[in-house]
């Protein structure tokens, strides 16, 4: 009695925040998705699927979503380029070195995401440090065009991303067993093949992480992409701003959904593609 | 292989570069003494700071970020302390199912969050502090969760048994034996929930409002409607200093490894 | 290059960690389809030396050959050898199958030749019907018998096995151990087998190396290392030897009489001029136990150990304690009781000069 009573006094608290603040208005939100718009109210009569159908029908919308995907292809594919030399390269520092390295990849995602979108505001913008000093140069007389455009976006995000990236396979591949590569190589698999045939497959339980996580946190990341992307390159997180911006919460509510949709259709994929879990239990 | 090792160190090289180089040009152009910046800066002034200072809405935004990030890190702490200390012990469908709720937000796009939490405090008539507190509270307690169980899990749980076996009721047993062996966790849980909360942008983009402004919101909304002023960079190089104080003051109480590990 | 050529051999190979020497320049030939067994403590370089004839580890000097070619530079995938590693190290993504696959792909033999490979190598190490489990899914002795497989399956000049019996229990481990050399013989391999477990080397090898310190002490036929153990530390490492320290007291060609605190013994085999210090070693159950009086060296019985099939007797002699072995032949009470005199007597060619430890 004093077992269960004590354990009920632990797990209350957050499991009631955990319910009340998260689940709980995620099943209002999607409430909300199923009605009408009203003028007066947070939302009008309902249930109705109207809202998504509307978003499906319009090819407005559709454009945003081929958008959003694409960018996000962008910036998974450099991130996983970028990042595997990197997290490559971390994991076969010395332990205190590769701890060294590990917070200065940690710090810059301390740091605000407004904070680091300004930086490159301030790097790319036509008072930034590119067009300011190819301007002292002479090499150009007006100021380049780098911002507000998806290439911008791309590389912001993927800046802002990728210690996530790295971080996730460089433990990865420390943990790894080093006898793994050596018997492929006592099987007589050069290092090429060694990479391709061992290493890189027991890696993927970290790939899978980092890619889930860079995706994820592309996918909500409006100020950054408002930032660098301005009102030309917008994704589909721009528009549930703008639909709240305008007050039509079930449409706002509805392209929440979509998103999550997204995101789940996505962390799926990737889970099925890499298929992270066939690497773990130890051979 | 040469060229793989080629490959790596060039890489490794590139990447810190943009990774770091933004910020890097933001804290030097906080102590531009230019109206806009110029690369590399004639001298170094601290005027920007002073205008920082000098205007209402920053420092009130920045005074607001740091209740906000002291207040919901220690709630998101104790209540991550709580559900870890919890499941620890537990197996079975239920406490799996039980974590995978309490680390879920952190992966859950926090947009989706926010604008949920908009509609409900909408529909209860939340006011905006609470609110983001209890926002942040969410956002912030799977990092002390995952903390803490990671703790708890690696003590030995004879110490645990030991201490009941000797006659300490739960409660004591947790005070005496559990949470002092433990608290290194607890700090850096908390560590970063604070820096998560002080540097959080997609919940507070939905549920700030008129005089209820957080740093990051004040700077987004500075850049958007007022262009790129140098104050912003002195507000951002403060939002920097105040983590890197932060992480340093834990760091001489926890240790490196502990920090980092907790991620 | 001749068919008794050795297939592995190592010249003043040296390998050095910072300050610390691993291998000390060590000297060693292994014939064509041998079993040879690196046999020493913890810490000793059995390791280090195998894994400078898998190239893991370059030598700091000295030359590695491989059936004659010098392969001191040469990467470990360009070598003609394969490893069964302690942990086994079966890639976990990869099936039964794939795994023993492995090194015929790297070698780009043909599907279907690779197919049947893989499935004759599953049959020689019983593994029939598990070819397309994971590793995961095998126990600890199934998965030992699959890196067995995938080490064999390529044919491999040398075979390398570090303590790969290391993780089994004992009743496993002797089973495996009887497979290993059964198959082993089947297929004519070359293997240096790397080990802690003197039984095991013992059962194992045709040769056996004793190493100590990156220095490798005695290198024999096993019933040579056992029974003429050149130094104090191989006739103690390899089974329980008694020691008696003494003097060269007379000669008889290469026979001799040592005095020792007990009394005087025949050696069959003493180097030496009268007077010289030396160390006997004599292995406990070749220690007989007589009647007081009788020619040997006095003790008195301190307590005694049924062990089922042999009785231990421990005895406080002059020149300090003695352990004799008596084979319980015949059914009853032991012969002796505690507190008993008795006289320790052995044969001459049992009694083998030591050279007595460097070490205090
Ligand atoms: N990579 C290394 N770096 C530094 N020292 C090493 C390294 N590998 C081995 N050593 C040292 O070299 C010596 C021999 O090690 P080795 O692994 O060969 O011993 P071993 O005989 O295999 O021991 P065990 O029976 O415990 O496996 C030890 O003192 C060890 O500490
Ligand atoms: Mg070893």
């Amino acid at each position: 009695m004093r077992r269960t009573l004590w354990a009920a006094a632990l797990l209350g608290p957050p499991l009631a925040v955990s319910l009340v603040l998260f689940v709980g208005p995620l099943v209002y939100l999607f409430h909300v998705s199923l009605h009408e718009a009203s003028q007066s109210e947070l939302y009008g009569p309902g249930p109705t699927l109207a809202n998504y159908a509307a978003i499906l029908a319009d090819p407005f919308y559709l454009t945003i979503i081929k958008r959003t995907l694409g960018t996000a292809a962008w910036i998974l594919g450099l991130a996983l380029l970028v990042g595997y030399p990197v997290a490559y390269f971390v994991a076969l520092l010395p332990p205190r070195r590769r701890a060294l390295v590990t917070l200065a990849l940690l710090f810059p995602l301390m740091v605000s995401n407004v904070v680091r979108a300004y930086g490159w505001v301030a790097i790319l913008g036509r008072r930034g440090v590119i067009n300011t000093s190819l301007r002292d140069l002479g090499v150009i007389d007006a100021p380049l065009d780098l911002l507000f455009n998806q290439e911008a976006v791309v590389v912001g995000l993927l800046t802002i991303l990728l210690p996530y990236m790295v971080i996730s396979i460089a433990n990865t591949l420390a943990a790894l067993d080093r006898r793994y590569e050596e018997a492929a190589q006592a099987l007589g698999a050069g290092p090429l093949r060694t990479f391709l045939h061992v290493t890189l497959p027991l890696s993927t339980p970290g790939v899978a992480s980092g890619l889930l996580l860079v995706f994820l946190l592309t996918l909500s990341a409006y100020v950054t992409i408002t930032l660098l992307g301005g009102p030309r390159s917008k994704l589909l997180v721009s528009l549930i701003f703008d639909s709240v911006v305008s007050f039509q919460w079930p449409l706002a509510a509805a392209l929440a959904f979509t998103l999550l949709a997204i995101a789940l259709a996505l962390t799926g994929l990737i889970l099925l593609v890499l298929r992270p879990q066939r690497v773990q239990g130890r051979g | 292989m040469r060229w793989g090792a080629w490959i790596r160190g060039l890489a490794t090289a590139l990447a810190f570069a943009v990774i770091l180089c933004p910020i890097l040009v933001v804290v030097l152009a906080a102590f531009s003494p230019t109206d806009y910046f110029v690369f590399p800066p004639p001298s170094l002034s601290l005027r920007w700071f002073a205008e920082f200072f000098r205007l209402d809405n920053m420092r009130n935004a920045f005074l607001l970020s740091l209740e906000l990030a002291l207040s919901s890190a220690c709630i998101a702490a104790t209540l991550g302390t709580f559900a870890a200390l919890h499941l620890a012990r537990r197996k079975g469908w239920v406490a799996a199912v039980l974590q995978a709720l309490f680390l879920a937000p952190l992966v859950f796009p926090t947009i989706i969050l926010g604008l949920a939490l908009l509609l409900l405090y909408k529909s209860v008539g939340m006011p905006p502090l609470p609110g983001l507190i209890l926002a942040h509270c969410v956002v912030g307690m799977p990092y002390c969760f995952r903390t803490v169980l990671g703790s708890v899990q690696s003590l030995d749980p004879a110490l645990e048994e030991a201490g009941q076996s000797l006659g300490a009721g739960p409660l004591r047993t947790l005070f005496l034996v559990t949470l002092p062996l433990v608290w290194p966790g607890v700090l850096s849980g908390w560590l970063f929930a604070f820096i998560v909360s002080f540097g959080e942008l997609n919940t507070a983009l939905f549920l700030t409002g008129p005089g209820v402004t957080t740093l990051p919101i004040e700077i987004f909304s500075y850049l958007q409607f007022q262009g790129s002023q140098l104050v912003i960079a002195a507000a951002s190089t403060l939002q920097i200093a105040l983590i890197i104080l932060m992480v340093a003051g834990i760091e001489r109480v926890v240790g490196l490894g502990r920090i980092i590990r907790s991620r | 290059m001749s068919a008794d050529a050795p297939d592995v051999r190592l010249e003043k190979a040296r390998k050095t960690f910072g300050a610390v020497v691993a291998v000390d320049d060590i000297d060693l030939a292994i014939g064509r389809g041998t079993i040879f067994s690196l046999l020493g403590p913890s810490g000793c370089g059995k390791t280090t030396t195998l894994r400078l004839i898998a190239g893991f580890e370059q030598p700091t000097s000295g030359e590695v050959f491989i059936r004659g070619r010098r392969v001191t530079d040469v990467p470990p995938y360009k070598r003609d050898f394969s490893m069964v590693f302690q942990s086994y190290a079966l890639f976990p993504h990869l099936s039964v199958a794939d795994n023993v696959a492995f090194g015929l792909r790297m070698r780009r033999v043909g599907r279907a030749d690779r197919a049947a490979a893989v499935k004759e190598a599953l049959a020689l190490v019983k593994l029939d019907g598990f070819a397309d489990r994971f590793p995961r899914q095998l126990s600890g002795g199934q998965q030992q018998r699959v890196a067995l497989a995938r080490a064999i399956v390529v044919k491999p000049a040398v075979l390398l096995l570090d303590e790969p019996l290391g993780a089994l229990d004992k009743m496993l481990r002797e089973e495996m151990q009887v497979e290993l050399r059964e198959l082993q013989q089947r297929l004519g391999i070359t293997a240096v087998f790397v080990t802690h477990d003197q039984e095991e080397a013992l059962t194992l090898s045709d040769r056996v190396a004793v190493m100590r310190d990156g220095v490798i002490e005695q290198e024999g036929a096993p019933r040579a290392i056992y029974e003429k153990p050149l130094t104090e530390f191989v006739a103690g490492f390899l089974g329980a030897s008694n020691f008696f320290d003494g003097r060269i007291a007379a000669r008889d060609g290469a026979a001799a009489v040592v005095e020792t605190k007990g009394g005087a013994v025949r050696v069959a085999h003493a180097a030496g001029a009268v007077g010289d210090q030396v160390r006997l070693a004599v292995r406990p159950e070749r220690v007989r136990l007589l009647r007081p009086g009788s020619e040997g060296i006095v003790a008195q019985v301190r307590d005694i150990v049924y062990r089922g099939s042999v009785t231990h007797y421990y005895l406080d002699g002059a020149g300090g304690a003695i352990l004799a072995y008596s084979q319980n032949a015949s059914p009853g009470a032991s012969a002796w009781a505690v507190g008993d005199a008795v006289a320790c007597a052995w044969d001459a060619e049992s009694g083998v000069v030591v050279t007595p430890d460097r070490r205090p």
